[in-house]
């Protein structure tokens, strides 16, 4: 079979943090399985600038902004897979997590404006996603801000809902605390398993 | 009485002139002809970089990052009433405005956990801050995630969250001025709340989210 494609996206400013912890885990379950080719992405060194609200897209089906985003746009439709980790900073995902997310705003344009296919039919259905997130206070609706923000994402880069997984991580604030987690690596590697699993039904 | 009311009103949007920095100058209109002394900061044409979240300040209470960041928080901190805009960019505040408000991390810590940041209860009587905000859908919860966002950065400033402007389906109307109420209610609210703050009124429409 063609290999399964995954895209990492590491949000956090934080190199090899919780939420990139948790993201490593994932991956690690995942590349044991030769089909599976996957590129990660450090968001932080992706030179991604904020969206300028310029509504160019809406004309261009393109960004007037050059710069990381040029491949990971690219990146972002080959994939297979996204999967996308943040940590939660003052109640949502950390700002440059949002700026990736506000730059999808060319998808939007793409689909809703344009009324142009962001991938091609056949792979409508066969795309998914992993949020990722940890937090440091152990509130259970620390994560609801973040939800909707990250739905909105993944809608417009043609991840169906159902096809878009979480794995939420609370209370874990200073640098490694997830690996005293009692659950977190379990509940990783086991929502790796899963994923791969239903891609490789769906993509089989 | 109070006789000197200081108004900043924050621009969240990388627009320049757009909606929600119409609905913001209304609002500082209104103030400033109620006897307010007010300034506009528009976030976009600031230098700051966003938290890199070193935690750096759980140890000394200040970010490692020197920039126009601190300087505004410390005059926001000083004022008698904040606004805070954005419009909304995927459900959400923009990144300009989370990255302003991811870097007020440092006054969290000095107030939880080094307990070096007073916020006194009484002078958050009668500190106001509004959000005002406009969305291009027409739907119900387009505004529901800025809200936690606010609530944490108005209760670490020290001011009463006031209920403010929000003004959705800007597409359907073509933008904020074809909107039936929004840039009146901005201008009425900045007036109330001049008006409000000298006569010693602590605000009443209180955000209850």
């Amino acid at each position: 079979m063609k290999p399964i494609r995954v895209l990492a996206i590491a949000g956090s400013p934080r190199r090899h943090g919780n939420s990139e912890l948790l993201l490593d885990w994932v991956l690690d379950e995942m590349k044991q399985d030769p089909d599976v080719s996957v590129t990660k992405v450090i968001l932080n060194d992706a030179d991604i600038t904020p969206c300028r609200g310029c509504n160019a897209c809406e004309k261009l089906n393109a960004c007037i902004n050059h710069d990381g985003m040029d491949t990971l746009h690219d990146q972002i439709l080959d994939a297979d897979c996204i999967i996308l980790s943040a940590p939660i900073y003052c109640m949502s995902i950390c700002a440059q997590a949002k700026a990736l997310v506000d730059r999808a705003q060319v998808f939007r344009s793409r689909k809703y404006v344009l009324k142009l296919p962001v991938v091609p039919p056949e792979r409508i259905g066969k795309r998914f996603g992993i949020f990722i997130s940890t937090a440091g206070q152990d509130w259970d609706y620390v994560f609801d801000a973040a939800i909707p923000v990250v739905k909105c994402f993944y809608h417009v880069i043609e991840v169906k809902n159902r096809d878009l997984s979480y794995l939420m991580i609370r209370s874990v604030d200073e640098k490694g605390a997830v690996m005293s987690h009692p659950t977190a690596k379990e509940e990783a590697l086991s929502l790796s398993r899963s994923v791969l699993q239903t891609m490789k039904e769906r993509l089989g | 009485m109070k006789e000197t009311v200081t108004v900043i009103g924050l621009s969240g949007s990388p627009r320049r002139r757009g909606n929600t920095e119409q609905l913001l100058d209304r609002f500082l209109e209104g103030a400033s002809d109620a006897g307010g002394i007010t300034e506009k900061v528009v976030l976009s044409t600031l230098e700051y970089s966003s938290c890199k979240g070193c935690n750096a300040c759980h140890k000394t209470g200040s970010c490692i990052m020197d920039d126009a960041v601190r300087e505004l928080y410390d005059r926001m901190l000083a004022a008698d009433c904040i606004i805070i805009t954005s419009p909304i960019y995927t459900m959400g505040i923009t990144t300009e405005l989370k990255s302003f408000i991811d870097r007020a991390h440092y006054l969290w810590v000095r107030h939880f956990i080094l307990g070096s940041h007073i916020i006194s209860p009484e002078g958050k009587k009668y500190r106001r801050g509004y959000f005002l905000s406009t969305a291009g859908m027409d739907q119900e919860d387009v505004f529901d995630t800025a809200y936690p966002m606010l609530k944490a950065l108005f209760n670490i400033l020290g001011f009463t969250h006031c209920v403010g402007v929000l003004a959705r389906n800007m597409d359907g109307y073509g933008g904020i001025t074809g909107h039936p109420t929004a840039l009146d209610d901005a201008y009425r609210k900045g007036s109330e709340a001049v008006k409000g703050i000298m006569a010693g009124r602590p605000c009443l429409e209180k955000v209850k989210r």
